[in-house]
């Protein structure tokens, strides 16, 4: 049997901002992986002849209060804030996605526990939840993003159940279950790969909204070993001498604010063309003129028959 | 047209042309129909044959990308061919009313039932709002629905497919419109209450002179109700004329097949025909008879050019260049007589 | 109240039905809420017949298809497979009785209860995929097989529903239905939505499944026209219980429940006349009150022939016709009425 692929409508590629979009997020990943070995300059050399040099031949991005290659410093800190930003979505996907699709089909003590718990964790805010594990775990990036992973999982978790309620109960679930089916085969064969396309949008806004995080928390200096660079904790020194290098807060405010747009435009094409609500067949629940049909016996058909 | 149309004219289609996909594609050809006061004409036709269509067009509302090519629309003799939107508007409801398959899906779910025909009346006849509500309740028991004061604070939920019928054809005529169309109106509905429906609308066609345009893909229905009929194939109009002369003697092979297949009604054990084949693309271009296709009856002629109406009688025409052949009216009859 | 059953060793060939229901009460909702959607309903299904169960929108024939293949669970009354019980099993006898293909459901709207996303192939095997056992290709195999029976040609087996149209959809939903090799078939409204040559067509299609395989079929509709083709028995429903049950040539010809006799004057037909017509079975406002307390017919409100007997539900009692086997009816009047409704005006007065 033929297999089609999961998330397989390329239509989605054809939206102008999705293709900026992964264009952006191509580099950013890139530079993620290779950023220190391609930096121009080592990021924590200190050179004090040079300190708020603007843009010139040797520093494409100028120098910052200790003279140090702003390039260098955003082009390597790019693998911490990225890489502890997918670290927080990908906690909160694995936790959340796979519950989400679970309740619905476990029973109603499972879903009635699993929803109070994420209603639990949906009001804890995020800083003091963050501040609060690094204060128990110790202060590092990675503990301070699986804070923010952990409350991401909800929002995957709601978002993933909804959708499966949706497909749970379609009538071709109720067909498969006539055939003698296990849950385990309706999920993995109907449920699965409609869900999938809600959990790609949620994902892309997760991941936009981590990284915002990840700033906010290097910004804050939330578990954060200086000298390490960070796009945010470049973004807080460089506001701290705002006097002496006004430009300065430009360019990682930028690069923060280029990056998570990116995020948001491909989580936007992607509830644009794969989401739900961007299913092919008609809504069914819908009466038109199409339910009565005079499709006759047709070239396809092994028999004709005359009148 | 010049000239005044006779007074008791309700609808006149005449040479009707749309094309769809932006002009693209032709779906109608060439209709020319005409309702009088108190007359109910049946559109019959598969989905696709363009009946429905015709009616939007006669409505005002064809879908994107379609439109009226050529030929013109008149509602009692006001050409509505071009009417703006401001134009329709005024028309609703009181030139014309409308009801079409799926009840349910034309009415707010959240506001009683009587509550919404009584805004069309405040809103088109500017009634008072005690005015309106008695008016109502008149229209709800003229439709036939018991203890019409109880349904009009009923909602939707609460009501049953027939009953929801009911209420919309009390909307369609709650301004006297000289001509109601009525799109498939009772296709979703049971049998019981399709038979209540259709005499619903024969009492309203004789208490009111109510012109009735009635579509539907079920001959016998027709039958049961109409005066006179056109049938819609591709796009075109091959038969039309009394509907009993038309399911006596049908002069058209796409009527004769129609009429093969249809429910004859005495339930006796017989051989189920189909009509083997399928219709034209929409906007196809065919030389000749688009049913030539499919027809049995098929000969060189009916490929080689197009094919005109050809006048069988008062009021009966078919488009088939062997409609007056005697060879097949005989065939026709001995089949007729062998069912 | 208990309903008499046609006794099949007086009657009829001496095989066990196939299915039986006993004695089927469905309630569904709770406390006020509380709908009896199906009461007291005795039906047997024979093999090798077609049987047409026709009743208006909340007749509850689509409720005595769920409770059959186990969607619903009765709570009165037994459902029986072979002598069986298969009402009332807990999950996992339930899902060895499914993907043993005793009884199947085919659903009204292919758009629906077809997954848009999956190849038609993968529909139509998807039966034989839970069962087990065999191969992709295998599967493969017996999925064309089960296109050929209803007419299809294996060039659609990678297409997906979105792909072909409404009438070839019907058709494999009819097939998946067809791969399990099942013993009994339910078809819910299968044509409802098809205009008059593609009706026709699919009712063929089953007529032939049955002459070809010998399978049962029972076909829920609310029309008697389509079933009058091919049908070997009709069956009733009205509020719940069935109120008439008999071979349809004879049933056709002479019905004895005065609801059965509406049915078929309101079918639109191309025929001229008609033995009785729908004012004749009408009730109107000059006939007196009907006995309406609980426990009265169902059909009294809507009678134009109740009488005070009829305030006591009639129970499924064999018609006494020469040459007729398991003909049943629950009136009262089953013999009486008939003379009333010819003398009735043939038309209403206007």
């Amino acid at each position: 049997m033929s297999r089609r692929p999961l998330i397989g409508q390329r239509s989605w590629l054809r939206l102008p901002s999705a293709r900026i979009a992964l264009v952006i997020l191509a580099v950013v990943i890139f530079l993620s992986v290779f950023g220190s070995a391609l930096a121009p300059q080592n990021p924590l050399t200190i050179n004090a002849n040079a300190l708020f040099q603007g843009p010139s031949a040797h520093h494409l991005l100028g120098t910052d209060y200790l003279g140090r290659d702003v390039l260098s410093r955003l082009m390597a800190g790019t693998r911490l804030s990225v890489l502890t930003a997918f670290e927080a979505v990908a906690i909160g996907l694995v936790l959340g996605a796979p519950l989400g699709v679970a309740t619905v089909f476990l029973g109603k003590w499972f879903d009635f526990a699993v929803n109070r718990v994420s209603d639990a964790l949906m009001t804890l805010p995020y800083i003091f939840f963050a501040v609060a594990v690094t204060a128990a775990l110790g202060n590092g990036l990675v503990q301070a993003m699986s804070a923010v992973g952990i409350l991401l999982a909800p929002g995957f978790f709601r978002v993933t159940r909804a959708a499966t309620l949706e497909f749970a109960s379609a009538q071709y679930v109720e067909a498969a279950e006539l055939l003698g089916a296990t849950k385990g085969h309706v999920i993995r064969v109907h449920v699965v790969r409609k869900v999938l396309p809600t959990i790609a949008v949620t994902t892309a806004m997760a991941a936009a909204g981590a990284l915002l995080a990840v700033s906010f928390f290097t910004f804050l200096g939330i578990g954060v070993t200086p000298p390490a660079p960070t796009w945010g904790g470049v973004l807080s020194s460089d506001l701290d001498y705002l006097s002496q290098a006004p430009w300065a807060p430009f360019i990682p405010g930028a690069l923060i604010a280029v990056t998570v747009g990116a995020l948001n435009a491909l989580a936007d094409a992607f509830r644009d063309r794969i989401g739900p609500g961007a299913l092919p067949l008609p809504d069914p629940v819908i009466k038109t003129h199409s339910t009565l049909t005079t499709s006759h016996p047709e070239a396809a058909d092994v028999r004709q028959t005359a009148a | 047209m010049s000239g005044k149309p006779p007074p008791d004219e309700a609808l006149h289609i005449q040479d009707l042309h749309i094309t769809v996909h932006d002009g693209a594609a032709v779906a109608v050809r060439g209709i020319t129909l005409t309702v009088g006061a108190g007359e109910i004409v049946g559109l019959v036709g598969e989905s696709g044959s363009g009946k429905t269509l015709a009616c939007r067009a006669a409505l005002g509302v064809l879908p994107a990308g379609c439109a009226v090519s050529e030929g013109t629309i008149s509602f009692g003799g006001q050409d509505v061919t071009d009417l703006s939107r401001r134009g329709w508007e005024r028309l609703y409801g009181t030139a014309v009313g409308a009801v079409f398959q799926d009840p349910a899906s034309y009415l707010n779910p959240n506001l009683t039932v009587g509550g919404q025909l009584a805004e069309v009346l405040r809103v088109k006849q500017r009634m008072a709002r005690a005015d309106a509500h008695r008016k109502t309740v008149e229209l709800f028991a003229a439709v036939g629905l018991h203890d019409p004061e109880r349904v009009f604070h009923q909602i939707p939920a609460e009501l049953s497919g027939g009953m929801l019928q009911r209420v919309m054809i009390a909307i369609a005529i709650s301004c006297d419109p000289r001509l109601l169309i009525a799109d498939e109106a009772t296709t979703a509905l049971d049998v019981t209450i399709q038979a209540e429906i259709i005499e619903l609308l024969k009492d309203l066609r004789d208490q009111r002179n109510l012109a009735v345009l009635f579509v539907s893909h079920d001959l016998a229905l027709i039958r049961e109700l109409c005066d006179r009929v056109v049938v819609f194939y591709a796009g075109e109009a091959v038969e039309t004329g009394p509907v009993e002369e038309i399911i006596d003697r049908p002069r058209h092979p796409y009527t004769q097949a129609l009429l093969r297949v249809a429910s004859v009604g005495d339930f006796q054990r017989r051989e189920l025909r189909v009509i083997p084949g399928q219709p034209p693309q929409m906007g196809e271009d065919v030389v000749g008879c688009r049913f030539a296709g499919r027809c049995p009856a098929a000969i060189d002629a009916c490929r080689s050019g197009p094919i005109d109406l050809l006048r069988l009688g008062p009021g009966h025409q078919a488009r088939c260049v062997r409609a007056g052949d005697p060879e097949l009216e005989a065939a026709a009859e001995a089949e007729l007589a062998a069912r | 109240m208990t309903a008499a059953t046609t006794d099949p060793a007086t009657t009829g060939p001496t095989q066990p039905p196939l299915l039986s229901l006993e004695g089927v009460d469905v309630v569904l909702g709770r406390g006020w809420r509380a709908n009896h959607v199906l009461s007291e309903v005795d039906l047997k299904i024979w093999p090798g017949e077609i049987v047409g169960l026709v009743g208006e929108t909340g007749s509850g024939k689509t409720t005595l298809a769920r409770t059959v293949v186990g969607l619903i669970r009765p709570r009165k009354g037994r459902v029986t497979f072979h002598g069986a019980q298969i009402s009332g099993l807990g999950r996992t006898a339930r899902r060895r009785e499914r993907r043993s293909g005793h009884v199947q459901l085919v659903f009204q709207d292919p758009l629906r209860s077809l997954d848009p996303d999956l190849t038609v192939a993968q529909i139509v095997g998807e039966g034989l995929k839970i069962r087990g056992g065999l191969d992709r290709a295998e599967i493969e195999r017996r999925a064309a097989s089960a296109l050929a029976k209803v007419g299809l040609d294996p060039t659609l087996l990678h297409r997906t529903p979105g792909q072909i149209s409404g009438g070839q959809r019907q058709r494999v939903s009819i097939a998946r239905a067809l791969a399990v090799d099942p013993e009994l078939l339910f078809c819910d409204e299968p044509v409802s939505a098809l205009d008059a040559s593609n009706r026709n067509y699919i009712l063929r299609l089953l007529g032939e499944l049955r002459d070809n395989l010998g399978l049962p079929i029972v076909i829920i509709s609310h029309d008697l026209s389509s079933l009058a083709g091919i049908a070997d028995r009709v069956v009733v429903l009205y509020r719940g219980r069935i109120v008439e049950d008999g071979p349809v040539a004879q049933v056709f010809t002479a019905p004895r429940h005065p609801y059965t006799a509406l049915l078929m004057a309101s079918a639109p037909s191309v025929q001229h006349d008609r033995p009785l017509t729908v004012h004749q079975l009408r009730r109107t406002a000059a006939d007196p009150a009907a006995p309406s307390a609980a426990g009265a017919c169902v059909f009294a409100a809507r009678c134009p022939f109740a009488v005070d007997a009829c305030a006591v539900q009639p129970a499924l009692e064999p018609v006494a016709e020469a040459g007729a086997d398991r003909w049943s009816a629950a009136c009262h009047r089953a013999d009486e009425w008939q003379p009333l409704a010819r003398e009735r005006a043939a038309q209403a007065a206007r």
